[in-house]
């Protein structure tokens, strides 16, 4: 009962391609595993063809920060049955969104190159400000069970999703010690849970790599990191700037 | 009922005979917190804890659990439970696995859970340290804990062993145990009522009051949106609450994409998502969609919804929610206080 294969392609666009090579460590027993079903039509980290024609389902890393780059989004949308934002630069603009809040970054960066023109960038934003996203996959980098659940979830036709409750939920259910109780900060309140939440586990604050909830309380999460953390005013404002910059309600 | 004495120094050698022949599940330190874990050694054990992070409710219904294993072929069963010993629960504990035996139970008989709950043998202990947020001394006061098997009572010199049923009984043998003495067994009442005597944190209504006065508060939203104004919507007060029982079950495939496994979670009421539910077509609506309307119907649970059925509220004090919260805003005598004060 061989059914056809489902055909994947991978796509970056601003990012580290650190997601893509995440897929790389899933191991031989996954990684063969999931090519029994899936048969890989485009991924630059892994070979040299490229497809021009129809795909199943298109990962796409990176954020959308060039209006130069929004022709190749949307002839990646017009060919792909589904589109998945891969990671949290696609996903929430990620880490690239801190040049949202900043100005001197092209001379700070480039120096005399700084006027080349592949530069010419705007703010990051997620891919779904250029294209419509059938799902979003957060992560600094993508977590590779769930990566393999979505995939399975996507082949026997089942809608996939990802957490829209807290890291909490997973500290709690795996009986970490709360950041909070042992006189640090955290901004696990707030973080889209689904990585199973192995930074607190190894007494690390999480930083929201995954962006936030759909619903975060972000006056209560302020309050808390200054009260309860510690954190300056300046400081706890600032704070998870690093993968939720545009999540932030400041400017 | 007989009642036994072990000495001090015979704990440990009682404990590690229990775990060469068995899987004993009980506290122990983390950092400088406590969980319940399987003891690998008995000078693991700390019936000196004030109270788990999370309840020992996850040794019999734990936090995720294979359900069935399916196949082209069809499904088959996860197997059978091995048998287990539960030490050094706390009464409190106790009330509350009495509790999830009845939800369990009643309707629909829950075979996972009542097939784990069987193979279970409880050995309660007392308490020596009382965590400064429990009220277990004054919320439903008048249930007594029922479900264990026996009682450990630490004393001067040694512990008393109060022998409840046969699961119990069996256990004398693996220690030096002798009879109790008059004296020993006044000692552990002493002991037990002390632990009641210096319970910090109390509530001085009535359960039946308190459940009909929250009742009466159901549709003051601006009391509510107050109380849930800090709210993350974490879900803290729900996975660590011994007396929480939802879980949501989700299918999970191998890689070969024709096996898998069925398994629930525990879910929790104050999620965002718990209460959104499928209108059909893609199409989802959510019928607890604000933080304030999820912080109450767990108050609402908690308080009054199940008293009937229970004969008390749905809550044995332990204060697990008021020490997880971050924003402090979980705690019950907090929160029924606030309600009666009107």
């Amino acid at each position: 009962m061989s059914k056809p294969k489902v055909k994947v392609a991978f796509f970056d666009f601003a990012s580290c391609e650190g997601c893509q090579i995440e897929l790389t460590n899933l191991g031989d027993t996954v990684f063969l595993g999931l090519l029994e079903h899936i048969e890989i039509v485009e991924f630059r980290e892994v070979m040299k063809e490229t497809t021009s024609q129809r795909i199943d389902i298109a990962f796409i890393e990176g954020s959308f920060t060039r209006e130069a780059d929004r022709p190749r989004l949307e002839s990646i949308r017009a060919r792909a049955n589904v589109v998945v934002a891969y990671g949290s630069c696609a996903a929430t603009g990620g880490i690239n969104a801190l040049k949202n809040h900043q100005t001197d970054y092209r001379e700070f960066v480039y120096g005399k190159d700084a006027e080349m023109p592949h530069l010419d960038s705007f703010q990051a934003q997620p891919i779904s400000a250029a294209i419509q996203v059938d799902l979003a996959i957060p992560g600094c980098p993508i977590d590779q069970a769930e990566f393999a659940r979505i995939v399975s979830d996507v082949l026997h036709g089942k809608a996939p999703t990802v957490p829209n409750y807290p890291v909490c939920v997973e500290c709690k259910l795996r009986e970490t010690v709360c950041r909070y109780q042992s006189g640090d900060h955290c901004l696990g309140l707030v973080a889209r849970a689904g990585c199973g939440a192995p930074c607190p586990a190894d007494g690390v604050p999480c930083e929201a790599c995954r962006g936030m909830v759909d619903s975060p309380n972000q006056p209560a999460l302020l309050q808390v990191l200054m009260e309860k953390g510690g954190l300056s005013q300046l400081r706890a404002e600032t704070k998870s700037r690093l993968w939720t910059a545009r999540f932030r309600n400041e400017e | 009922m007989k009642t036994y004495f072990l000495p001090q120094h015979e704990l440990p050698s009682f404990v590690s005979t229990l775990l060469q022949t068995t899987r004993v599940i009980g506290p122990v330190a983390k950092k400088h917190k406590f969980v319940f874990a399987r003891l690998a050694s008995a000078d693991e054990l700390r019936l000196d804890y004030d109270v788990t992070i999370l309840p020992p409710k996850k040794a019999i219904f734990p936090q995720t659990q294979p359900l069935l294993k399916f196949s082209p072929e069809g499904y088959e069963d996860v197997g059978t439970p091995q048998p287990q010993i539960l030490f050094g629960v706390h009464f409190y504990d106790v009330k509350a696995l009495d509790m999830l035996d009845e939800f369990f139970t009643d309707g629909h008989a829950d075979r996972r859970y009542l097939d784990n709950r069987e193979a279970t043998t409880i050995v309660a202990s007392s308490i020596q340290h009382i965590n400064e947020r429990a009220f277990f001394a004054s919320v439903g006061a008048d249930v007594k804990p029922r479900g264990h098997d026996a009682f450990l009572t630490a004393i001067e010199g040694g512990y008393v062993y109060e022998i409840l049923t046969d699961k119990g009984e069996a256990l004398i043998k693996h220690g030096s145990f002798r009879a109790a003495t008059g004296d020993e067994v006044s000692s552990a009442y002493a002991a037990n009522a002390e632990a009641l005597d210096k319970c910090p944190q109390h509530i001085y209504h009535s359960t039946r009051e308190i459940g009909r006065r929250v009742r009466a508060a159901f549709g003051r939203d601006e009391v509510w949106d107050e109380l849930a104004e800090k709210c993350f919507s974490c879900g803290t007060c729900n996975t660590t609450c011994p007396t929480c029982y939802c879980f949501d079950v989700q299918d999970k495939w191998n890689l070969d994409q024709a096996s898998g496994v069925r398994e629930r979670t525990w879910d929790g009421c104050l999620l965002d998502d718990f209460a959104r539910v499928s209108l059909g077509e893609g199409a989802t609506d959510n019928f607890r969609e604000k933080a304030a309307q999820r912080f109450r119907h767990r108050v609402m649970r908690k308080t009054s919804y199940l008293n009937e059925k229970l004969g008390g509220p749905a809550c044995v004090g332990c204060g697990r929610c008021a020490i997880g919260c971050v924003p402090d805003i979980a705690d019950p005598v907090r929160i029924i206080n606030r309600i009666m004060e009107g």
